[in-house]
């Protein structure tokens, strides 16, 4: 194997981006070595790439599930504990039984997403990363990886393919 | 003479409305708007700051140092008494919780119905449900007659292993508000990110490391882009079940009471719909308020979104008065002795300019002005129409709730309530939402400049035949 | 910690147990509403005085109440004729509408005395309780009214004091922010208990009584265990002139008022 270099090619519009990584398949490289990095959400099939994986829907259903075991666990449990006598009511009512679970499974969906969502994307990171602010800005930029001895030829078919620059990737401080 | 056709109207008149009023088919370079914002968040002047010192001072006085003397005398200070042992802390606690929801509304439900044109406001509404909620707890904890306890109402046991009761409609209550509260945070949160990130790039000083920490090291690149709108989409969808039951749970704390007008089967949804009449309404003052104070909102905040609004608002007026009127006759064909006297109270007793208030605020006021496209799109006529709503409703809860509470079954015990240091409490509240509003106008984006972006890029004028028809594509 | 099998599981139990223990029995044709109940009720279980201006503004915190009502106000005054005094306290339901709406537990139902009961300690002071009690027996501790500093402007008058003496020793001396009521003077149901359980006998009727109808000059309160046939309170409950309030509510009170009979 020999050295591999990461560039970073910056590009105005949808069209241009998706000819981009139509030529970095040509040239042989697999989707696994570039990332799309944007300031809107853009569908992977827009630009010719698979679809991103996601962990935050299978770990919203776990917080799900454990919100309602805690929301059962209040309702029911509490009274198994320590039972005292209100109003004539049932030690274990199930329409205010109904009302805890629904709640507390939603806090513990909506929690679980939310961590999730953090979990999944690293979050928070400070640490140096390939980026520019021009992303923020509207700009699509493809981030990849090429073999070193190579990298002229990736160059090429960027900017003929329309990318505005293409420049070797720094990890700077965001 | 024969005439092929009715007479026409000038030729193209409905054409004239321009395409580019919209938002969305009006689109700016992202860099553009980006500054835009930035700029609006930046720019302070002597008004803001002079507006913002009487509003610290109103907080100051009205909230901290009443609720200390409150704290400190025992609740006689305020008007509550017996029978009426709820007074306007609780008319306070719907009031913010009704304008809570407008929020959740608009950017959960207009999410997943598609809505485009609440691409802009999202965030302003979203940031209204935090806030409102805050008031809403403050103002719990201000009715609590041992509020340094409060804690004793969370899921912990005491000391005796005893528990909170979650018999009781209160702790439905605190776990629906706790739930609302931590879900809207962090859907506030979530499409905030990508904004955060956007102000990083380019800030500089306290503000860079501000949003550098709340940016949590965003770049967008596909996977992060894929977590957050699933994160969000599972937000939009799961916190619309939770908005209505809160709304639901707080009538329950009135309709579960054996008491007559309260033990109603139809306060449910009837509270749903007046909490959004209020929080609609509220949509349209701020949004007002955002559009004539902040640079460069005027591109942003279209007369195009005061028309949604108004539509919202009509809707909803409409589905309150149906509401009331179903709370309204079914005592009053029962002929219940109690419920009667409810009515009569409400209509004849002393405070009966209260009710007629109400009525023509929340029905006569939004159906004489809501029908007129052309008054809708006035921001300035939508935002007074919003105020008399928002007074209208609170009298609403007046109405049923210290008001309904000085009758009750022991016609000894009945007595007027008079409020005390409850009105300076609500004032220095509302100081208190303003104040919060203003400072996280300068701090955070008001704008969600990635969604609007997203939203142009999919918005095309397309031509068909002579003209150029708006049309709409699925980016994501 | 095995759960008591006894209690209510997942249903309501309001037909279960109907019969209760202690209870009280009072005659409207007696009461000649003279408020030596009121005055005996305040002095036994501490309840403060709460000034003029509170009380006219319904503040005041008597755990019983001589309700004097008129009939026919509409008409000519001539008309006009005064009910009966109601002498009105805690009714002590069985099925209390004031329990399950707490959300701490403050308001819980005594298993054992079937009594209705308010920890004080526990109270937060959300008052949900004093709005779901269709008699409106329960009162609230607006201000500080136990602490003669706050009820009385002249610091340190030692007149003042003179009213912390007359405390009972046996009641709990209520602050600011918590909800109290009736309780059926429990110390004088726990004193005669243990001194029963001590002699190794049943509490006998007419042993104890309530400070209300201890006081009552006409005797027209009379209390006991209302599970004993035999008891007073039993036999003054099974006369025909004998009514509860609200009954249609359901929630079982355990006063029952006698009138008509006059």
């Amino acid at each position: 194997m020999s050295e591999t270099i990461t560039f970073l090619a910056m590009f105005e519009d949808f069209e241009p981006a998706s000819l981009g990584v139509e030529k970095l398949h040509d040239l042989g490289l697999s989707d696994d070595d570039m990332n799309v990095i944007s300031g809107i959400p853009i569908k992977g099939a827009i630009l010719g790439r698979p679809s991103a994986i996601t962990y935050v829907s299978r770990i919203a259903m776990v917080g799900a599930l454990l919100g309602m075991a805690f929301g059962l666990f209040l309702i029911y449990g509490i009274p198994y504990l320590y039972p005292l006598l209100v109003g004539g009511q049932p030690i274990f009512p199930i329409p205010q039984g109904i009302i805890i679970t629904f709640e507390m499974t939603m806090l513990g969906l909506m929690g679980f997403a939310f961590i999730g969502m953090f979990v999944d994307s690293g979050f928070p990171s400070y640490t140096p990363k390939e980026y520019t602010p021009e992303i923020s800005d509207g700009k699509i930029a493809i981030l990849f990886s090429c073999p070193e001895s190579d990298q002229k030829k990736f160059v090429d078919a960027l900017t003929k393919a329309g990318a505005e620059s293409v420049v070797p990737a720094e990890a700077r401080h965001l | 003479m024969t005439s092929l056709a009715k007479p026409l109207a000038r030729p193209h008149a409905e054409e004239h409305e321009d395409p580019r009023e919209h938002l969305m088919h009006d689109p700016l370079p992202r860099g553009k708007m980006n500054e835009m914002v930035m700029e609006a968040m930046h720019e302070t002047n002597w008004k803001f700051w002079v507006v913002t010192g009487i509003l610290a001072v109103l907080v100051a006085t009205c909230l901290g140092y009443a609720w200390y003397y409150l704290i400190d005398k025992g609740l006689g200070v305020a008007g509550v008494n017996m029978p009426v042992f709820w007074g306007i802390f609780l008319v306070d606690v719907v009031f913010w919780i009704g304008i809570s929801h407008a929020g959740t509304f608009i950017s959960a439900i207009l999410r997943v119905l598609k809505v485009e044109s609440r691409r802009p406001f999202t965030r302003a509404a979203e940031l209204m449900t935090t806030f409102g909620l805050v008031q809403a707890a403050i103002s719990v904890f201000m009715h609590m007659g041992r509020v340094w306890l409060s804690y004793w109402m969370a899921p912990i046991p005491n000391e005796r292993m005893i528990w909170p009761d979650f018999h009781s409609p209160l702790m439905w209550d605190f776990m629906a508000i706790s739930t609302y509260l931590l879900c809207s945070t962090m859907y506030l949160f979530l499409p905030l990110i990508p904004d955060m990130a956007m102000a990083r790039d380019r800030s500089t000083g306290w503000r860079k490391t501000l949003y550098k920490i709340l940016g949590l090291g965003f770049r967008g690149t596909e996977g992060e882009w894929k977590n957050l709108t699933t994160a969000m989409n599972l937000f939009a969808f799961a916190i619309i079940p939770v908005m209505f039951s809160v709304h639901t749970i707080v009538s329950w704390d009135f309709a579960m009471a054996s008491r007559p007008g309260w033990s109603s089967t139809v306060f449910g949804p009837y509270f749903v719909i007046g909490a959004l009449h209020s929080g609609m309404a509220a949509v349209a003052i701020v949004l007002f308020l955002l559009r004539s104070t902040m640079k460069h909102y005027k591109y942003f905040i279209r007369p195009e979104h005061f028309d949604t609004i108004g539509m919202l608002m009509l809707l909803v007026s409409m589905a309150w008065a149906y509401f009331y009127f179903n709370d309204y006759i079914v005592p009053w064909y029962g002929g219940d002795v109690w419920d009667k006297l409810f009515q009569e109270w409400a209509e004849k007793g002393p405070l009966w300019y209260l009710w007629y208030t109400m009525l023509f605020c929340n029905i006569v006021v939004p159906w004489s002005i809501l029908w007129n496209k052309k008054w809708r799109r006035t921001p300035w006529l939508l935002a007074s129409a919003g105020i008399l709503i928002n007074v209208g409703m609170w009298l609403e809860r007046y109405i049923i709730i210290p008001e309904g509470l000085t009758i009750n079954r022991m016609p000894f015990t009945w007595r007027l309530y008079i409020p005390g240091v409850e009105i300076a409490l609500t004032v220095g509240m509302f100081a208190l939402f303003l104040l919060l509003y203003m400072l996280a106008s300068r701090v955070i984006p008001l704008i969600p400049v990635w969604e609007v972006q997203e939203g142009q890029e999919a918005h095309l004028l397309r031509k068909i035949g002579k003209a150029e028809i708006p049309t709409l594509s699925e980016l994501e | 910690m095995s759960t008591n099998l006894e209690l209510p599981m997942f249903t309501n139990n309001s037909e279960a147990e109907l019969g209760g223990r202690w209870g009280m029995v009072i005659d409207k044709d007696l009461c000649t509403g003279c408020q030596a109940c009121v005055a005996a009720c305040s002095m036994e279980n501490n309840v403060p005085f709460v000034g003029e201006e509170d009380a006219g503004y319904g503040r005041s915190m008597q755990w019983i109440r001589i309700e004097r009502l008129w009939e026919g106000l509409d008409g000519d005054y001539r008309e006009v004729k005064m009910t009966d005094y109601q002498p009105l306290m805690c009714q002590q339901c069985h099925n209390a509408p004031c329990e399950p709406v707490c959300p701490v537990y403050a308001s819980v139902h005594s298993m054992s005395e079937d009594l209705n009961l308010q920890v004080y300690n526990r109270c937060v002071g959300t008052r949900y309780c004093a709005n779901n009690c269709p008699y409106q027996a329960r009162v609230f501790n607006w201000r500080d009214y136990a602490d003669y500093r706050e009820t009385n402007t002249a610091d340190n008058d030692p007149r003042w004091s003179v009213f912390q003496n007359q405390l009972n020793p046996d009641v709990t001396v209520r602050r600011r922010g918590v909800m109290e009521k009736c309780t059926f003077c429990i110390q004088r149901i726990h004193q005669a208990e243990n001194q029963a359980k001590a002699e190794g006998r049943e509490v006998r009727d007419g042993e104890f009584t309530t400070a209300c109808a201890q006081a009552c000059p006409a005797n027209a309160i009379v209390f006991g265990r209302i599970d004993d046939p035999e008891s007073m309170v039993s036999l003054a409950a099974e006369t025909s002139r004998g009514s509860r309030l609200h009954e249609e509510l359901r929630t079982m009170p355990r006063v029952t008022y006698l009138a008509g009979g006059a």
